[in-house]
């Protein structure tokens, strides 16, 4: 038995086959190879490209699903849509076409409006879209007022034609989905369809970035992609896009506007952006004059955009364009403006806010589909003949109620397409998005595209959204000669200069750094503490109540999470092991591991296009390990915890060295290292004056000066280094003073300082944020460890030991804020 | 008749702002009944920038960028108006000699008539004004027949509001749903301005948000106290071949000698005085002080 021998379509027209059942010529070459394939060969082959999506992390997420930010795997068909170089170039003839047509309406909305002025569109289909910003009137005429990145969704009609179903004009996505897919199948296609030529597509992203250098005068770093943010659906499309197109990568965050520009804000200060290629929708993109509760746009972007500061692609106000209720006029605008005939068909489209033709919808309503020109959602429809009586009368009265918002389109058969699915092959319907691109006064168009499969074989609302499916679009015919094909290559891009890294970028990262630090010490601490709890290290005698205390106030320091251990006598006594337990776990509790995990989670997400593959995937598997962890030990199983906080730092550590390992310097690993080691200065510094301020009996004192080195994982150095019985003295040397020893907080205040060099704001004189850093530093060189421990014989606590640490937090507090002030506020620029 | 106005707006910020983005509308506008003699606005603290531009509907809008460290932000407009009440008188005369029926204007409304095209994006649900209910409808419509002159059911529809609606300060702000104010029968005059305008788009009429002053006269011939006034609102309906006529149903009638026109738009939204985005956390709070004397 052969592969499609199953192979039955009942639409009207299948791409493969023709009314005879007989192949159709440009995809005999494709069968063979899937008949020589066979099931077992085909099955291979959609395990590989399954690893090689895996690999390279793409993901489609979806809102409102319990994956949530993890995301979905997108998915990719072994078996190409290819249609002959013939038909496409027929095909791209009609885009270029409908793309003009719509760049010169949307030019018309914001301008003249003669489109309604001369009656050729009802005012009403506009005003009374959302799509339509009357906040851009008359920006319409400005030079760089263009749409230039226009998408169509077609398919193939009864007639063997492609049809427009419908435009994408804001900020059309898909592009990078379509480079991810053809780089994919270049995996296989040489061994699956050995001989099958196909035109490359690395020629459009050629037009892509010499269109974004000639809008931003040919410098290409002015340009940048602003994207909703890492929680976004496509997230991981915009990293990919940036990447390919060489430009910032930005949330509205990153940018500000002064001086009718728009500035990206970064460590060297602002720089100017005078391109935006956005994936934010219209009226998100600026609180101040569109959407006052969004947060994913540039206050003063509009404004911007009308001293001509800006050239967005594509201009805010282009979803106007994404109107169905513009279909029935689309032929009449085509003759008004070009005196052409329109070259790519459409589904026939009745708007109701014609008596005419609302009286002929309300008559055919059972056979038409009902859509509204403001839908709540892109696939929402009404099809007729599925509707109750009840229901249908129901739409009538809508209709009758607010005719302009509704339109009536014809039920198409369209075509379908093999579909490889657990070793059979069948009968799809599909969809393919076009691209193309504004260059001089005409487009170009991609000779490739993104393909979307229905989810269910005879479902044809096609939608990333609700499951499915996607396809390569091989146009055939011999690839072009001049592609340079290593340019599809996935880096993350950035330039190598520190001054260039965006703040917003730096700032997480710069927290990231403290998040990190600050989540292994408290799970080091945590850990140490639970284990002494638990007698863990099965010692004789069992623990003193002196050193109880000091160890559980050094927990509730280092957390901030008070009161915790730090009740006056007449609050109630607390449980000790559930106050553990809840600085572990309670993930609402402020200053708990839980909590810290949870703010370096956010920090990791958002520096996520920064950092190599392998550490989103690293950080996954330790979040999920460790909420797993959490959740499994409700039954207070100590020990239990007490494998999770091992597993976790062991994570932690890993997770640090690929962050060390994977970022240059200049990209903010700098950064990242500061915020490191100042957390690890402010923690150290509030460790010490938790265990080694007190003056202790002398059977006490030894077990605290071990816990404080344990606590640190520095036990063992400190053996190597002094050899000797366990000694305040020693201990507060090795921990503060000891300038050979890497985790001492001389040692780190040096570092920092060594490290604040390297930045751009830094001068011959000492910064604001690094002169704290420096009095931090002299004061350790200056100080006398001897004099520092001398204590009375009435004396409980070493007064100038708890002094000087107290001092030495103010300052490295006071060089932490001063430096995020210099780098990340920018408000004196 | 000439007017003083004094419209003070102030944002208190919960937290220090350093950077924010504002946009002020405190420049009346300009038509053959009102002409705007001078007008200063100041800020404070100085802006950092300063832009006039014209909005869709032809109201001066100024963006303000401030960057000094600010904990309130002060924009004050002082204007002198003059009103030429004889004219506004011909208007409503010529408003209602032009003046058709509720059914003809369906009719021309649902033509391609080029005069009616500005008033068209009047007719739909704005951000802040969703199309009325069915209820509202009957409400509107208890005023609107068919075969009524509009003029004469736009005053009557006015006039019920007047009688039907209570004003209660306290009741509502600005974020007060219209089918709430539509229920309980009561607000300011925003809500009765915003409720009026859902009715008349619900039957399908073009109905603006008019924003502006009205003049106030103290009880028992006391000196009136400076700052006493507040800012206000009406709404106008568009009559098809006549024009635009305004009506205030809080103080039931037409506005003539007495209102001052601010700007105009769908909502309040298109014409709200100041409205900002700052950078950073924390809330903010809206006051505003308006007063409005005669000069002459």
């Amino acid at each position: 038995m052969t592969t499609v021998d199953n192979y039955i379509s009942e639409a009207s027209f299948d791409e493969v086959f023709d009314q005879n059942k007989t192949i159709r010529s440009h995809w005999s070459a494709i069968i063979t190879h899937l008949e020589k394939a066979g099931f077992d060969g085909i099955e291979s082959y959609q395990s590989q490209i399954n690893w090689h999506l895996e690999d390279n992390g793409v993901t489609y997420n979806i809102y409102d699903t319990p994956e949530g930010i993890e995301g979905r795997r997108w998915s990719l068909d072994p078996i190409p849509f290819v249609i002959t170089q013939e038909e496409w170039s027929d095909v791209a003839k009609g885009l270029r076409q409908r793309a003009k047509l719509l760049d010169m309406i949307l030019r018309d909305l914001y301008g003249a409006q003669n489109l309604l002025k001369d009656n050729i569109i009802p005012a009403e289909i506009i005003f009374g879209h959302q799509g339509f910003s009357a906040e851009l009137h008359s920006m319409g005429i400005q030079d760089n007022f263009h749409l230039y990145f226009y998408a169509a969704d077609m398919a193939r009609g009864p007639d063997g034609k492609m049809w427009v179903i419908s435009d994408r004009a804001q900020a059309p996505s898909g592009l990078g989905y379509a480079i991810e897919n053809r780089l994919t199948i270049n995996a296989i296609s040489q061994e699956l369809f050995p001989g099958i030529g196909a035109r490359k597509i690395s020629g459009f992203i050629e037009e892509f970035k010499n269109l974004l250098k000639r809008l931003s005068h040919q410098e290409s770093a002015a340009s940048a992609l602003l994207t909703p943010g890492s929680h976004n659906e496509t997230y991981f499309e915009h990293a990919l896009l940036s990447s390919f197109l060489e430009i910032h990568l930005v949330t509205g965050n990153d940018l500000l506007s002064k001086n009718g520009a728009i500035w990206l804000k970064s460590l060297g200060g602002l720089k100017r952006i005078t391109t935006l290629l956005r994936r934010v929708d219209d009226r998100f993109c600026d609180p101040l004059e569109l959407r006052s509760d969004s947060r994913l746009g540039v206050a003063g972007l509009v404004d911007v955009m009308r001293h001509g500061g800006i050239t967005m692609i594509n201009p805010i106000g282009s979803a106007a364009l994404e109107n169905i209720g513009l279909n029935p006029f689309m032929e009449s605008i085509c003759r008004y403006f070009l005196n052409e005939e329109l070259l790519l068909p459409q589904i026939a489209t009745w708007w109701c806010g014609q008596q005419k033709e609302l009286d002929f919808v309300l008559e055919n309503l059972d056979r038409l589909i009902i859509k509204k020109i403001n839908p709540e959602s892109l696939s929402q429809a009404y099809f007729g003949k599925n509707l109750s009586y009840e229901a249908l009368q129901d739409l009538k009265e809508q209709l009758i109620q607010n005719p302009h918002q509704y339109v009536a389109q014809e039920e198409i058969s369209f075509s379908t397409t093999p579909y490889y699915a657990n070793r059979h092959i069948e009968p799809r319907n599909a969809v393919i998005r076009g691209f193309s691109l504004r260059k001089e006064d005409d487009y170009v168009v991609m000779d490739g595209g993104l393909v979307r499969v229905s989810a269910a074989k005879d479902a044809f609302l096609v939608s990333s959204k609700e499951g499915g499916t996607s396809k390569d679009l091989w146009v055939l015919g011999e690839p072009d000669k001049s592609d340079a094909s290593n340019i599809l290559k996935y880096t993350p891009y950035t330039d190598t200069s520190i001054r260039n890294v965006p703040t917003q970028k730096a700032e997480n990262l710069y927290w990231l750094g403290r998040y990190v630090a600050r989540s292994i010490i408290t799970a080091r601490l945590v850990r140490y503490v639970l284990k002494k709890k638990i007698n863990l290290y099965r010692d004789e005698e069992t623990l003193s109540q002196a050193y109880q205390e000091i160890l559980q106030n050094a927990l509730t320091h280092l957390t901030m999470t008070y009161p915790g251990f730090l009740r006056n006598d007449e609050e109630e006594p607390i449980d000790a092991i559930l106050e553990i337990i809840s600085v572990i776990k309670d993930t609402d509790r402020t200053g708990s591991l839980s909590f810290t995990i949870s703010l370096l989670t956010n920090s990791h997400i958002n520096v996520k296009s920064l950092l190599a593959i392998e550490s989103w995937r690293f950080f996954d598997k330790m979040h999920k390990e460790w909420q797993n962890c959490i959740y499994q030990s409700g039954k207070l199983n100590s020990a239990f915890l007490i494998d999770g906080l091992d597993t976790l730092l062991i994570h932690l550590m890993a997770y640090k060295e690929l962050i060390e390992e994977s970022m240059f310097k200049e990209q903010g690993l700098i950064v990242f290292n500061i915020g490191h080691k100042i957390e690890s200065a402010l923690l150290l510094i509030s460790k010490t004056r938790s265990f080694l301020c007190f003056k202790l009996d002398k059977s006490v004192g030894s077990d605290v000066l071990e816990g404080i080195l344990n606590s640190c994982e520095s036990y063992n150095s400190y053996r190597a280094q002094y050899k000797s019985a366990l000694r305040l003295k020693n201990v507060i040397e090795f921990l503060i003073f000891n300038t050979q020893f890497p985790k001492s907080l001389i040692y780190l205040a040096n570092e920092i300082l060594e490290d604040f060099k390297t930045l751009p704001k830094s001068k011959s004189h000492l910064a604001s944020y690094e002169e704290p850093i420096f009095r931090a530093y002299a004061l350790l060189r200056l100080a006398d460890v001897h004099a520092l421990i001398q204590i009375a014989e009435e004396e409980a606590t070493y007064c100038q030991l708890d002094q000087i640490l107290s001092q030495l937090f103010k300052l490295f507090s006071a060089g932490a804020e001063e430096f995020s002030k210099t780098y990340f506020s920018h408000t004196d620029e | 008749m000439i007017y003083e106005i004094y419209h003070k707006t102030l944002f208190r910020y919960q937290n220090l702002v350093t950077f924010s983005h504002n946009i002020s509308r405190l420049k009346p506008r300009q038509s053959n009944s009102q002409q705007l003699l001078s007008f200063t606005m100041e800020t404070e603290p100085e802006s950092f920038e300063e832009s006039e531009f014209v909005d869709q509907f032809g109201n001066t809008n100024t963006h303000l960028l401030i960057r000094k460290s600010h904990h309130s932000l002060v924009v004050t407009g002082k204007s002198k108006v003059r009103i030429y009440p004889e004219v506004i008188e011909a208007q409503i005369a010529q408003i209602k000699s032009n003046s058709m029926t509720y059914r003809e204007a369906l009719a021309r409304l649902s033509s391609f008539e080029y005069g009616d095209l500005e008033a068209k994006q009047f007719l739909f649900a704005s951000e802040r004004i969703p199309k009325g209910s069915k209820q509202i409808q009957t409400y509107a419509l208890a005023s609107f027949h068919p075969d009524r002159d509009l003029f004469e059911a736009g005053y009557e529809f006015m006039e019920r509001i007047f009688e039907d609606f209570k004003f209660v300060s306290g009741f509502s702000d600005v974020t007060t749903p219209i089918e709430e104010i539509f229920e309980a029968k009561q607000g300011v005059c925003q809500d009765f301005a915003q409720f009026a305008i859902s009715a008349l788009r619900a039957i399908g009429l073009p109905a603006r948000y008019m924003s502006g002053y009205i003049e106030t006269v103290p009880t028992d011939g006391k000196e009136k106290l400076f700052g006493a006034d507040a800012s206000h609102a009406w709404f106008a309906l568009y009559i098809p071949r006549a024009g635009w006529i305004s009506f205030d149903p809080t103080n039931n009638m037409i506005p003539k000698e007495h209102h001052v026109l601010l700007g105009y738009g769908r909502d309040y939204r298109d014409v709200a005085p100041l409205k900002g985005v700052i950078f950073g956390s924390g809330t903010s709070k809206l006051s505003v002080m308006v007063d409005m004397r005669r000069a002459d």
